[in-house]
């Protein structure tokens, strides 16, 4: 019985999908479409050629990086909300060496171009940790306001050293081909960002599971107290796992600029972390879990945007749904806690009617 | 039993009778009738779960009472909530203050007495209002001073002030004096005179003998949830008052193994000298404390709570910091060490709380197992989990601590709390090589469990360790201890051999009264 309850509420952020899912149809009814008809279309297209398919895992990419960002950090109890900061950071430092060290072999180009991301990424979320273990700032805060720092820095960056040859739009240069990610599939967008996706999902489940640093990031996450009487030192695991989750996120920037877009223009993918953290708490913050959602989003994004070309709802409307969605898998998490709660009580409840008995 | 009649009932304010209070597991209250009158400062005696705060929150509306009455100058009235209780002039000063930190002392006595029908309302005004309330009790305080910046007794000043803003005339004091130098509670004890002068009452509760017998015209002694005594001060003597909080029972108990024999060796495994640890008021939880465990013994801490047993404790471990003073494990200092140096040195640690302090629920049985050697051979190499020596070794415990879980990766919130300590008690033994400080090691255990924490402390002792007991539970203490230190306001008043002890000096020492006529 407990088992079953178990699964159950593991699966819960699932069930909200598809009340999210409900609540946009609601929507489009009031929009005079046939709500049936437009998700049958989403899944048409989504998956109408190899092109279309080939890109749900090419947007998926991102998405289980900046996932990974927050489900690391929420493993030790960690609010990691400023993915989006240390995706552009990640972003900025693979442009400028794609656009600075052109001249280098590819392999070593995106050597650097990846490890740079990773660093800088990194960094920019250690601080958060450094600021928490040393001063007891609140992370929640400080991560969420990190970000705007960064677009600051991006934006002055972009319009000034970084700004393209011709000076006219902010955005950078086009990178060079050699800093171009290879592809996966040829005439899609999907490169190889996804095997690096996906083998920095298993590496994350393996530090979290199978390292002494993994240990000590779900003790500190599930007992702090404990985690302090063992001896375990939990200021050098809010900097450890900040940067670790920076890090993720950082990735992303990689990928989006060296795979996809090459080349960097102000204000872009705004919403990635947000989505980040969605799409973590769908997967329960398991890295497996978080790959498989992720997914879903993007074949999402990929069938919506169709989707609304050949009917009359707006485009705007693909963000409503997306919002919809969003917006019941975080308010899902909060009623999964509160029925963990309610079961946790009946249960000690019971069994201390049992001990007096 | 001592019951002393007292014949006139007339000023009486306050009438409790027949209270009882169940909590699962625990009968806290048996129909306990007090008596409060106008003009007396009533103290309530009474060791750790006595029943003298469920008693007193019955009164001030915070638990509701299972039977039982309360009548107010004759009336009977129910009382739901704090609120009720100061509309009938009934305030209470917790032991912890409830104030908003960040408020200023205004803003802090009024809230909650606006009403919506009070269209506006002065802050200077009231101020005003606070000071020469102040000022009538001798309890100066700025109106205007954020409370975060208040010292402990200016704080606890701002706390009485809000009781008495509220129209209080029975004052309930929980322990008042717990954080107070000497001469704050020389000055409290001067407001609670000039109070009572003005035809209020007090009710004082304390485990401090000669606080009680300085400033109580009645005493009354609670023990395990009924009324053991009552007699007028002039009446009351610290012996008697010790042994009616005591009991008599306790002066029964027996060792549950001989005194260990390697004791005459007197071989220490533990020195601390001069220890002075902050508490987290910033007052000196343990004041230059002078202690010795030798390899070999159990070394009981005889106290009332929130005498600097849990600082002492955490301050051996490196959980907070020490100011001054030494602590030597044999010849190593261990003073401010890190918490994992001081494991690696050999110190194992039952914790008070094995659930926020012992065990990680979510974690399975053997994760628990290793939580303090997960990072050392055999069970990681090169940072990587060993999971095949965690298992084995898992297994091995499991068994030989007969700990009954349905699998080793089973999370621990499963198991029931006897099964849980055992999972401490293994680890911790393991982890101990010369030290074992064990801090109310059965708190919450059955019958079955206790016993079997017991023999395995009195086990680790005769494999020559040293084990540090503290417990509030003098009968836990005089069963297990070789020898038996008390602890008062954070110093060790005096080291006794078991085979010496008197329960009532212990009595007397634990209230801290220390000259023994």
């Amino acid at each position: 019985m407990r088992n079953y309850r178990h699964i159950l509420l593991t699966f819960f952020p699932v069930y909200s999908v598809i009340v999210g899912l409900f609540l946009s149809g609601i929507m489009m009814l009031f929009l005079g479409e046939n709500p049936l008809v437009v998700y049958r279309d989403i899944l048409l297209f989504a998956f109408r050629d190899i092109y279309n398919i080939a890109d749900i895992f090419a947007k998926a990419v991102p998405l289980i990086f900046t996932g990974l960002a927050f489900g690391f950090a929420y493993r030790a109890s960690l609010f990691n909300i400023g993915a989006q900061g240390q995706f552009y950071m990640g972003c900025l430092a693979s442009v400028s060496c794609s656009l600075y060290l052109s001249f280098l072999p590819k392999p070593l180009l995106l050597s650097i171009c990846l490890l740079s991301s990773l660093v800088l990424g990194g960094s920019w979320g250690s601080l958060i940790g450094y600021a928490k273990a040393r001063f007891n700032a609140n992370e929640f805060l400080l991560s969420l306001m990190s970000t705007y720092v960064a677009i600051a820095v991006m934006n002055f960056l972009i319009r000034g050293p970084l700004i393209e040859s011709k000076g006219e739009y902010p955005q950078t240069d086009v990178i060079a081909q050699s800093a171009w990610i290879p592809q996966l599939i040829s005439h899609t967008r999907l490169h190889i960002g996804l095997v690096l996706a996906l083998l920095i999902a298993a590496m994350a489940y393996f530090i979290l599971w199978k390292t002494t640093l993994g240990f000590k990031i779900r003790a500190v996450g599930m007992n702090r107290n404990a985690a302090r009487f063992a001896g375990i030192d939990e200021k050098k695991i809010f900097i450890t796992v900040f940067f670790i989750s920076g890090a993720f996120a950082g990735l992303a920037g990689f990928t989006e600029v060296n795979g996809i877009q090459h080349m960097l223009v102000q204000g872009f993918n705004p919403l990635i972390g947000t989505e980040g953290i969605g799409i973590a708490i769908l997967g329960n913050a398991h890295p497996f879990g978080i790959v498989l959602s992720a997914l879903l989003f993007g074949a999402l994004k990929v069938g919506g945007a169709l989707a609304v070309q050949v009917s009359n709802i707006s485009s705007s409307f693909l963000g409503i749904m997306e919002g919809f969605v969003m917006l019941s898998v975080i308010i899902s998490y909060f009623i999964r806690q509160r029925i963990m709660i309610a079961l946790e009580k009946k249960r000690l409840q019971e069994e201390s009617k049992v001990e007096n008995q | 039993m001592v019951i002393y009649m007292l014949s006139d009932d007339k000023d009486i304010i306050v009438e409790l009778s027949g209270i009882t209070k169940y909590f699962p597991g625990v009968l806290a209250l048996d129909k306990v009738d007090l008596n409060v009158r106008k003009g007396e400062v009533l103290a309530l005696l009474g060791e750790n779960g006595a029943g003298k705060s469920t008693l007193m929150r019955i009164l001030y509306g915070m638990y509701r009472a299972d039977e039982g009455k309360i009548k107010i100058n004759g009336k009977v009235v129910n009382i739901e909530s704090p609120k009720d209780a100061m509309q009938l002039g009934i305030g209470m000063i917790h032991q912890h203050f409830t104030l908003v930190p960040v408020h200023s002392v205004v803003e802090n006595i009024v809230l909650g007495t606006i009403t919506d029908q009070q269209r506006s309302f002065s802050i200077g005004e009231t101020a005003k209002e606070i000071e020469n309330l102040g000022e009538t009790y001798g309890l100066k305080v700025d109106p205007r001073a954020t409370v975060n910046q208040l010292p402990v007794e200016m704080q606890q000043r701002v706390e009485i002030l809000k009781a008495l803003y509220r129209g209080a005339k029975v004052l309930i004091m929980d322990e008042p004096t717990a954080v107070l130098t000497p001469q704050s509670t020389e000055m409290l004890f001067n407001f609670i005179r000039d109070f009572r002068r003005a035809g209020n009452s007090v009710i004082f509760i304390s485990h401090k003998l000669n606080e009680v017998l300085e400033i109580a015209d009645r005493i009354v002694v609670l023990r395990s949830g009924r009324v053991v005594g009552e007699m007028p001060r002039e009446k009351a003597t610290e012996q008697e008052l010790a042994r009616m909080m005591v009991g008599h029972e306790l002066s029964g108990i027996k060792l549950k193994a001989e005194n260990n024999v390697t004791l005459g060796k007197k071989e220490p495994v533990l020195r601390i000298e001069n220890l002075k640890v902050k508490g987290s008021l910033g007052h000196w939880a343990v004041d230059s404390l002078q202690l010795e465990i030798y390899a070999g013994e159990i070394h009981g801490i005889a106290g009332v709570s929130g005498n600097g047993q849990d600082e002492l404790a955490e301050a051996l471990y490196g959980l907070r910091l020490v100011s001054e003073g030494s602590i030597f494990l044999k010849d190593l200092s261990l003073l401010n060490e890190q918490t994992r140096n001081i494991i690696d040195q050999g110190v194992g640690y039952i914790p008070a709380d094995r659930h926020k302090e012992g065990l990680v629920l979510d974690m399975s049985v053997e994760e628990n197992l290793v939580l303090k050697g997960f990072d050392v051979s055999p069970f990681s190499r090169k940072g990587i989990l060993q999971e095949n020596s965690i298992r084995r070794y898992a297994t091995e415990v499991i068994e030989s601590y007969a700990i009954k879980t349905p699998t080793p990766d089973t999370h621990v919130r499963y198991l029931s709390g006897g099964n849980q300590q055992k999972i401490v008690i293994a680890r911790e033994i393991a982890v101990a090589k010369f030290l074992l400080i064990a801090v109310q090691p059965t708190r919450g255990l059955d019958i079955a469990s206790t016993e079997y924490v017991h023999q395995s402390l009195l086990r680790a002792r005769d494999e020559g360790k040293g084990v540090l007991l503290i417990s509030t539970e003098l009968s836990e203490i005089l069963s297990l201890s070789d020898r038996i230190s008390v602890i008062y306001r954070g110093r060790v008043l005096k080291t006794i051999d078991r085979r010496d002890v008197n329960i009532d000096e212990i009595g007397l020492l634990m209230m801290g009264v220390t000259t023994q006529q």
